[in-house]
């Protein structure tokens, strides 16, 4: 019984983490329509980041989460007007154009970082490594929980900026109907422009946590890539709330199957169960996606 | 149809492009040997890909041996001394690759002899390419029995597989601690590499008569946490990783976070690098691993170092860190070739009758170094593998590696058992 | 993109100076081996490779519009079922290969079968965590060594390999041309990629018509992927699933121009030509990563055509090059 509920909080906690670039992810899709295959490369870029934050100033990296919020939402606006450009105009196909475009980019950040800082194993702490809440039937790895936390509450404030401010209801209304909401006054490339850099600044927020209860190397973008595709397809694109229940899903999957079956079949229960789901319901299992 | 020429000019130009790219990378092929009074030597390595940080390894190894030798006015044959010349081609950490840079060495550059890779993947594209040319090649990393088995009369290799090192820090539990353990739980990652150290754990175990609770094998890069709430559920009184020290770092990290507190936590490579110390700080106290060589060894050789202190110390003085077993083995490798060719009294460019003469030297060879005896296998599953190295088990105390076993080998008593997370 | 028709409708001059252009180049591919060094003689075998590769995808991806980023799971295929035909069942390579090829084959039919129905981005994240799945799936199999890798037997002829690549991406393009160019076969999957609603109601049966070319664009990797077994003796899921083969085979079809007969030939030839010289000049091979990645950057929003669709465009002089750039770019 122990280990069941080891296991359980154990992939509850996994998920937790996944859903903030879950949630980043599935927005992104939801009101442009991009498929960013660059999100892992965010999550790597943040971590990296924040490693060199603590690397030449010190202290805890969770320090520096809100100055790398920023740093990343306005590189996510910089970028955006080249990805706006190579999903409108008189381009063949704008969805595969904006999906091959973040190909490239999540290419060039890869040999980018690959480059410059080379291929050692960092590492972070913070005050939370290491500990945790020791209950009577399983242990809670601190951090972990405060990612799951972190998950949450990002999520809350994601769902309050959506549907109780003005800005959020003109967001959703891009993500409905673009060219409606276009000509009722919405300046849909803004709009476009300011989700975008909320994205890459909560993903890269994420790849600081990340950074800490994992490694951080170059090539750790295509691991977050695989579990952002699989939430967003459960949990059904562009449909947000669906997304805390389809990483929580995610977690508990890869926490039973390599409690009870065997950690080797860990992925590929992973890609069978996202694959099934993209054969049967498109749509995420609430039906609710775009 | 002034369009139509237009186009055709383009298309032409972009051909007279490449044939001139791809002329200014030709080379002069079909020459006959230059004279020269230096050995040419090539390496294949990974400068790049996701071994990147292996091959910067290997190629400090190599590096130190060449400057070492060169220092001392190069390889002395007869009377005369040669310098010698690394010339490296990077195997971008795929075997395709590694098998084009073989290529490259030996038709374009035409290398003398061939220094090896860090990963046993691309050593066995490598080893085909080494053979079909009759080129000498010496790797100072690859661990992989399955090298071994092809029986590549070409190939060498100064480490011995990662299946006879992996038992020295299981042996030196089931003997030199008490209480013995009886049980242990083995983890180990899905690849070549890890795998092999996993399956040795398992059969050393068994054959010490430690039971195995657990033996389980993930994929790289997934969250281990599931895994090892598993087996702490089991309560071994040994956990056992295979794996390499990113992931060795993050298991030990969970490990802690789920209070997870066997008897003894074993590693096998990677627990020697600074990057697993630098990334654990103090969680890797106690930690035991196994090395076929560390810096504090006594080993005193004819060739180059006279003894492991003074290698360590070079190394130390030209890196900045001390020195690790693949490091060592891989100067070791140069110094292999320098006695061979000694022995043989060959003067570069070298003949094809000299390179088998070579080979002819290597198998006979039985030489004292730094590193430890060189002698090669001439038969058997690990043919031309340096099998005779005694595995040495390592464990973390007081923030340095010692040599704890088995038996007669320790410097100092392995720590036994470790105390838990909470009384650290 | 190059519309079929215009083909038909080309110069009669121009025809002729092209097929004798293609003959001079083959004659001179035939004696290759002869005249280069054997380091170029692979690197050319390599290129030779990818172009078929690129063009395999390029039936897919560029001609029908489903772009398939799992593609490398056909080339892996073919690699495993070649290795395993010569080393557990004995048989000879020839065997191996064409065993390869339909096997690949087969794989995408079954695949293909539930995938194909769906569309855009989401067939595009389908087959990609298909083709991670199989890579998932290799490394736990006994029968393909698993993590260990698979060795064959070594071979060392290099013309011997040349030929035979040489052999299957011409075979590729003279697939291509035939079955895509001049066929209503091209014309149905055209008609799928521009529209595919309207196709279905003209009557193209486009479940079928999908299904066969991504059995044809299957095929191919198969075949390669048998070859590259044999060649490089030593194979591993990594290597030949990994994402990186898929990574290539999208890039260079895009830089040379999908949906075009010769832009995969061309895009393979500055892709791995770039790629092989870095690696001699420079020693160093992260940083092609980053030219790479911008290349695709730059294509996708500069000459979304491609390098071909550069050609095709009415550009006589450098200075209308920049001016057209200008006016695409709006600056």
């Amino acid at each position: 019984m122990e280990l069941f509920l080891q296991t359980v909080i154990d992939g509850l906690l996994i998920g937790g983490l996944i859903i903030v670039v879950g949630i980043g992810f599935s927005l992104c899709f939801g009101v442009m329509h991009i498929v960013d295959f660059a999100v892992g490369e965010w999550v790597m870029l943040g971590a990296y980041i924040g490693f060199l934050f603590v690397r030449y100033l010190g202290h805890d990296p969770m320090i520096y989460l809100p100055i790398i919020f920023l740093i990343f939402c306005a590189c996510g606006w910089a970028i955006y007007p080249l990805i706006f450009r190579a999903v409108s105009g008189k381009r063949h196909n704008p969805v595969l154009m904006g999906l091959v475009f973040t190909f490239g980019l999540s290419i060039l950040a890869k040999g980018g970082a690959l480059s410059v800082w080379g291929y050692h194993i960092q590492s972070i702490t913070t005050w939370l490594s290491g500990k945790s809440i020791s209950l009577d039937v399983a242990t809670i790895p601190a951090l972990r929980f405060a990612g799951f936390l972190f998950g949450i509450l990002i999520t809350v404030l994601f769902m309050i900026f959506l549907y109780r401010t003005n800005l959020g209801i003109t967001i959703r209304a891009t993500a409905q109907d673009r060219e409606m909401a276009n000509l009722l006054g919405a300046d849909v490339r803004k709009v476009g422009a300011f989700v975008y850099s909320l994205y890459a600044g909560v993903t890269g927020m994420s790849g600081v946590l990340i950074g800490a209860l994992f490694s951080i190397h170059a090539t750790m973008g295509a691991k977050y890539c695989t579990l952002a595709f699989f939430v967003v397809v459960l949990a059904g694109m562009g449909y947000v709330p669906g997304v805390i229940i389809a990483a929580l899903i995610l977690g508990l999957l890869q926490s039973f199957v390599g409690v009870y079956i065997g950690g080797r079949y860990n992925l590929v229960a992973l890609f069978m169960v996202m694959y099934g789901v993209l054969l049967i319901t498109p749509k995420g299992i609430l039906r609710k996606g775009i | 149809m002034k369009k139509q020429m237009y186009r055709k000019l383009i298309i032409l130009s972009f051909i007279a492009l490449v044939i001139v790219m791809v002329g200014f990378a030709l080379p002069p092929y079909g020459q006959a040997q230059e004279k020269r009074d230096f050995f040419k030597i090539g390496v294949v390595t990974s400068l790049s890909g996701e071994l990147a940080f292996g091959g910067s390894v290997t190629k400090r190894g190599y590096d130190l041996w060449a400057d070492t030798v060169n220092a001392l006015g190069g390889i002395e044959i007869a009377g005369k001394k040669y310098k010698v010349n690394l010339v490296y081609a990077d195997d971008q950490s795929t075997p395709a690759t590694a098998a084009v840079a073989g290529e490259r060495l030996i038709t374009q550059e035409q290398v003398d002899f061939i220094l090896g890779p860090y990963a046993s993947g691309t050593t066995l594209a490598l080893a085909p390419i080494t053979e079909k040319y009759k080129m000498p090649h010496i790797t100072g990393s690859a661990e992989s029995p399955l090298i071994w088995k092809r029986k590549f009369k070409y190939t060498f290799g100064t480490i011995p597989t990662v299946t006879l090192i992996a038992q020295a820090s299981i042996q030196t539990l089931a003997k030199d601690v008490s209480p013995k353990p009886k049980t242990i739980a083995i983890l180990g990652i899905d690849d070549a590499f890890s795998k092999f150290g996993a399956e040795a754990f398992k059969t050393t175990a068994e054959k010490e008569g430690i039971k195995v609770l657990k033996y389980d094998i993930v994929p790289e890069g997934t969250d281990y946490t599931p895994s090892i709430s598993a087996i702490k559920a089991l309560n071994p009184d040994i956990f056992a990783m295979g794996n390499h020290e990113k992931a060795a770092i993050e298991m030990m990290k969970i490990a802690k976070e789920l209070k997870f507190n066997p008897k003894a936590f074993v590693q096998h490579y990677g627990m020697t690098t600074p990057d697993f110390r630098k990334g654990l700080g103090k969680d890797s106290e106690f930690v035991f691993g196994t090395a076929v060589w560390t810096p504090n060894l006594k080993h005193e050789g004819t060739i180059l170092f006279k003894t492991t202190k003074e290698y360590a110390d070079a190394f130390k003085t030209k890196f900045g860190t001390d020195p690790d077993y693949t490091e060592a083995a891989s100067t070791a490798a140069g110094i292999t070739f320098q006695e061979a060719l000694r022995m043989i009294k060959a003067k570069p460019p070298l003949t094809q009758e000299q390179k088998d003469a070579l080979i002819g030297a290597l198998e006979k060879l039985n030489i004292k170094t730094f590193y430890g005896p060189i002698k090669f296998a001439t038969e058997g599953d690990f043919y031309h593998d340096n099998a005779g190295l005694q595995p040495i088990a390592l464990q973390y105390q007081g923030g340095k590696i010692v040599e704890v076993g088995p038996g007669k080998l320790r410097v100092v008593s392995p720590k036994y058992p470790t105390p838990s997370w909470d009384k650290r | 993109m190059s519309v079929v028709g215009e083909r038909i409708k080309a110069n009669s001059t121009a025809l002729i100076w092209q097929w004798v252009f293609l003959g001079l180049i083959f004659l001179v591919s035939l004696i290759i081996p002869w005249i280069v060094s054997p380091l170029w003689v692979r690197i050319i075998t390599e290129i030779l490779m990818w172009a078929g590769l690129a063009q395999s995808w390029n039936i897919i991806g560029g001609y029908t519009g489903y772009l398939s980023f799992g593609h490398g799971a056909f080339f892996g295929m073919g690699a495993y079922v070649t290795g395993i035909a010569m080393m557990n069942l004995e048989w000879p390579f020839g065997v191996g290969l064409l065993l390869s090829g339909i096997m690949a084959a087969l794989l995408a039919v079954v695949i293909g079968y539930p995938t194909l129905r769906l569309r855009g981005a989401y067939f595009a994240i389908a087959t990609w965590a298909f083709g991670e799945m199989i890579r998932q799936i290799a490394l736990i199999l006994e029968i393909t060594g698993g993590a260990f890798g698979m060795q064959l037997p070594a071979f060392l002829n290099l013309p011997f390999f040349y030929y035979v690549t040489l052999g299957i991406t011409g075979l590729t393009y003279l697939t291509t041309y035939l079955l895509l160019e001049r066929s209503r076969f091209g014309y149905k999957l055209l008609a799928i990629r521009e529209h595919e609603e309207a196709a279905e109601m003209v009557g193209v049966d486009t479940v079928v018509i999908k299904m066969k070319a991504f059995a044809l664009s299957a095929f191919f990797p198969g075949v390669f992927g048998g070859i590259y077994a044999y060649w490089v003796t030593y194979i591993h899921p990594d290597s030949v699933f990994g994402a990186i083969i898929t990574d290539f085979m999208v890039v260079m079809a895009f830089l040379g121009g999908i949906g075009s007969l010769w832009g995969p030939f061309l895009g393979a030839v500055v892709v791995q030509l770039v790629n092989r010289i870095l690696w001699l000049t420079w020693g160093e091979g992260t940083f092609y990563l980053v030219i790479i990645g911008a290349a695709i950057c730059g294509v996708v929003l500069f000459i979304p055509n491609g390098i071909v669709g550069l050609l095709e465009a009415r550009i006589f002089s450098p200075r209308e090059a920049l001016s057209q750039l200008r006016k695409m770019v709006k600056w």
